[in-house]
């Protein structure tokens, strides 16, 4: 049977009637699903004092640790603020809850039992929602009306077993695989549009389909908003044995300045 | 949609002019457009504190920190009023609190440090201003700070150390094709050399000087004696070029007239 060589005549209809419409609803219902996104997102809620220091006492860490090689105090300074940070950060009183009480080890929190991880997770699945629901629709539309007729031939050649699902619906062995039915189409789209999703809505767009499936499988398991889930705890060690290492490499940026000064001003040193 | 940083200004404004009308006819025009909203809740705050007495502001914060401890602006403003009443150890608590929990507050460091400055506890200032030195080491105003504090302490190595370190960061080697040695010191390098002089010269004539609390080591003999050399030399290059007159000879009669130079700008 003659292979890429022939070429199937479509009729100029099902272009107008089929390529396009498909086209447009899916860039519609984008939209649609970037603005319902939005209204459905709650604004971040408000967090006490004691979350709030809990989350930024890492950040008083690195300040200390950005500038350890070319520190602008003195070393005493320096060692007394690396230690008081050391000390409080083991002991616990940077934590929300104060410091640990002596018999019992600190827990990591509980995702099921935590309540702002609750209302991450809920807000994570009513995203998920949003994108599939409308999917879901638009597929079964497109199965419904637009099958069994072949509707582009695609640009680039492929194997034989992208037939069964390129080609759904319909029954020929021998035909080109580049040629395909809408379903396909509406495969192409769903991941194409986002291009264009970035110029309409801008960057931040909720009607992203690639973020909504690299997030799934992971927003369970290390959700990292507010940082709930987070063992503050553990990131608290690992910040400790980062200061005593900081500590080893720290130099004062005024050591030798008096040297530095003199010849910058032609003295003899 | 512009203009609500505009309506901002002008309340503010019209408290400094003290034309609470005028402010409270903008805090309205506010509260319409953005009711509930944090930074307007801080802008009802100032006219209180100013129109009414201090203490029923005090009152004002207290209450709203309770539904919503995180507003650091209200905080801030708060530590602000209990220093203004005289409070100074309720301040600095608060202060405190404030500073652990908003640590890249550097407003806040100085204004503590100011707190301690103003009771004479400049070991405890230094340790504030240490903090400003890490969030901001490349500005050259707290490094000066710094030392100025420092040689309060007194910690005369550690104000000498600290004085060059701010020379340095002002001066670029050959900037435009000009040595730092040909340049004329004028106000923040003027300053810093003044402070150099001054500690150079406390360290020569005054054996007890080199007690250092933070245990800075004290320069050689012949490094101090250099660095006073060359202090002097910048200090009468600037007498010079200021004043068009001959330096006076004599450390403390070069020291006198250049605190009048610097206090003049």
């Amino acid at each position: 049977m003659a292979g890429s060589a022939v070429s199937l005549y479509l009729d100029p209809q099902i272009r107008d009637w089929v390529l396009f419409p498909i086209t447009l609803v899916m860039i519609l219902v984008g939209v649609l699903r970037h603005y319902v996104m939005r209204l459905l997102q709650s604004p971040p809620k408000k967090q006490p004092k004691e979350a709030i220091r809990e989350q930024r006492a890492l950040v008083q860490a690195q300040i200390l640790r950005a500038t350890a090689a070319n520190s602008p105090i003195p070393p005493t300074f320096y060692r007394s603020i690396s230690q008081g940070l050391s000390k409080g950060l083991g002991d616990g009183s940077y934590l929300k809850e104060g410091p640990s009480k002596k018999d019992e080890a600190p827990t990591p929190p509980n995702p099921l039992t935590d309540p702002n991880a609750m209302d991450g997770m809920m807000s994570g699945m009513k995203t998920q929602m949003v994108m599939m629901v409308p999917q879901m629709i638009i597929m079964g539309w497109i199965n419904f009306f637009f099958q069994g007729f072949v509707l582009i031939k695609l640009p680039f050649p492929l194997t034989l077993g992208f037939k069964s699902m390129l080609q759904r619906g319909i029954e020929t062995q021998d035909m080109d695989v580049r040629w395909v039915s809408s379903l396909s189409w509406y495969f192409l789209n769903f991941f194409g549009l986002n291009g264009l999703y970035r110029i309409i809505l801008g960057s931040d767009n909720a009607a992203d389909a690639t973020q909504t499936m690299m997030a799934s499988p992971f927003s369970a398991a290390t959700s990292s908003q507010p940082g709930q889930p987070q063992d503050f705890n553990k990131l608290f060690k690992a910040e400790q044995d980062n200061l005593e290492f900081s500590e080893g490499l720290y130099n004062w940026v005024a050591q030798d300045v008096e040297t530095r000064i003199l010849r910058k001003y032609g003295r003899k040193v | 949609d512009l203009g609500w940083d505009a309506v901002e200004k002008t309340l503010l404004a019209a408290v400094d002019e003290r034309d609470y009308q005028l402010a409270e006819h903008a805090l309205r025009i506010l509260v319409d457009k953005f009711p509930g909203s944090p930074r307007v809740e801080v802008l009802s705050g100032i006219i209180l504190e100013n129109k009414e007495t201090p203490t029923k502001a005090l009152a004002y914060y207290n209450e709203l920190l309770k539904e919503d401890s995180s507003n650091a602006a209200l905080w801030r403003r708060k530590a602000g009023i209990l220093r203004k009443l005289g409070k100074v150890d309720e301040a600095v608590n608060e202060l405190c609190a404030l500073l652990d929990t908003f640590y890249t507050e550097i407003e806040g460091w100085i204004e503590l440090g100011d707190i301690y400055l103003s009771c004479h506890r400049y070991e405890f200032a230094l340790q504030a201003l240490s903090h400003v030195l890490l969030l901001a080491p490349q500005n050259p105003f707290h490094m000066l700070h710094f030392a100025e504090t420092a040689y309060l302490v007194p910690d005369v190595p550690l104000a000498l150390k600290v004085y060059l370190q701010a020379v340095d960061m002002t001066d670029d080697d050959d900037q435009d094709g000009v040595t730092p040695m040909d340049t004329v010191p004028s106000k923040l390098v003027l300053r810093a050399w003044f402070g150099v002089k001054l500690c150079t010269n406390k360290l020569i004539t005054e054996p007890k000087a080199i007690n250092s609390p933070s245990q800075t080591s004290p320069p050689k003999t012949n490094v101090l004696a250099s660095l006073d050399d060359l202090a002097t030399e910048r200090l009468r290059t600037a007498y010079l070029e200021t004043t068009r007159e001959s330096p006076p000879q004599g450390d403390t009669a070069l020291l006198k007239e250049l605190a009048k130079i610097l206090q003049q700008v």
